[in-house]
């Protein structure tokens, strides 16, 4: 049966690599952001200042979610060698 | 068949691959997984600082506490004492000039380090990273300290020192 994923995957061998890359690096960028919010907030929050303690919970909220957002699309593990042989020789 | 076979790998069996592709890719998977949920914990944290804020602001220093006798303390030397509450705070007392006393918490607000009053520089010194405090205001002079010293205002009755909580904007 044509596969046309597979196809695709066999076009471009790096694309699931990349994608990978690409998503931690993100998922690092907004960590980072979330790090510098929350030491600030340590910072100013303790000495009474509540806007600035709410204004970067709700960024690091949204930040949060937008992480659980772009997790949807890591790409699914390479299933293993042993799995796909058999297949191919059906084939 | 044989798909069925192969597909239904057990969770046990795909938690510890054995071929390193595999194994490597898993792991990035996780690793990703793993800044998601660092990343909630990060956004869950902030919101506690909200709520601590919110629902449970620090208490105000109620009523005046009894230091120490006037005479305790010469002219340019510290007094350390501490008050107890819901938990003990050390403080300093420092008598810069005749009638000028001032007194601060003794933790820096850099690290917690205990600070001190260095007469021969007229500046109150933490000794772990070298940060300085005006000894009249408690602003940060120079260092790593974030912010000034929170500071209660004197109270001098009978040759005796009192301190209290300090009114807010009152210039002292």
């Amino acid at each position: 049966m044509s596969d046309y994923r597979r196809s695709q995957n066999e076009a471009h061998p790096n694309k699931t690599n990349t994608l990978m890359t690409g998503i931690i690096l993100l998922l690092i960028l907004f960590v980072s952001i979330q790090i510098w919010f929350l030491f600030g907030a340590l910072n100013n929050a303790l000495r009474e200042n509540l806007a600035f303690a709410i204004t970067t919970f709700v960024g690091s909220f949204i930040l949060a979610l937008a992480s659980f957002w772009v997790l949807r699309y890591l790409p699914d593990p390479i299933r293993s060698e042993k799995g796909k042989a058999p297949e191919r020789k059906d084939l | 068949m044989k798909d069925e076979k192969y597909e239904k790998i057990p969770n046990w069996k795909s938690d510890f691959p054995i071929e390193r592709k595999e194994a490597t890719h898993v792991s990035r998977r996780e690793f990703a997984k793993y800044l998601g949920l660092l990343s909630g914990a990060l956004a869950i944290g902030n919101g506690g600082i909200v709520i601590k804020s919110l629902y449970f602001p620090a208490e105000e220093l109620k009523g005046e506490h009894y230091v120490c006798n006037q005479s305790d303390v010469p002219v340019g030397e510290m007094f350390q004492f501490s008050i107890e509450g819901s938990e003990i705070i050390p403080y300093i007392l420092i008598h810069l000039e005749e009638n000028e006393w001032r007194a601060y918490e003794q933790k820096c607000t850099h690290l917690a380090c205990a600070v001190r009053y260095r007469a021969d520089l007229d500046k109150i010194e933490c000794p772990c990273h070298k940060g300085y405090f005006n000894p009249r205001t408690g602003d940060v002079l120079q260092g790593p300290p974030p912010r000034p010293l929170p500071q209660l205002e004197v109270v001098l009755k009978e040759n005796q020192v009192f301190v209290k909580a300090k009114e807010p904007n009152k210039i002292v």
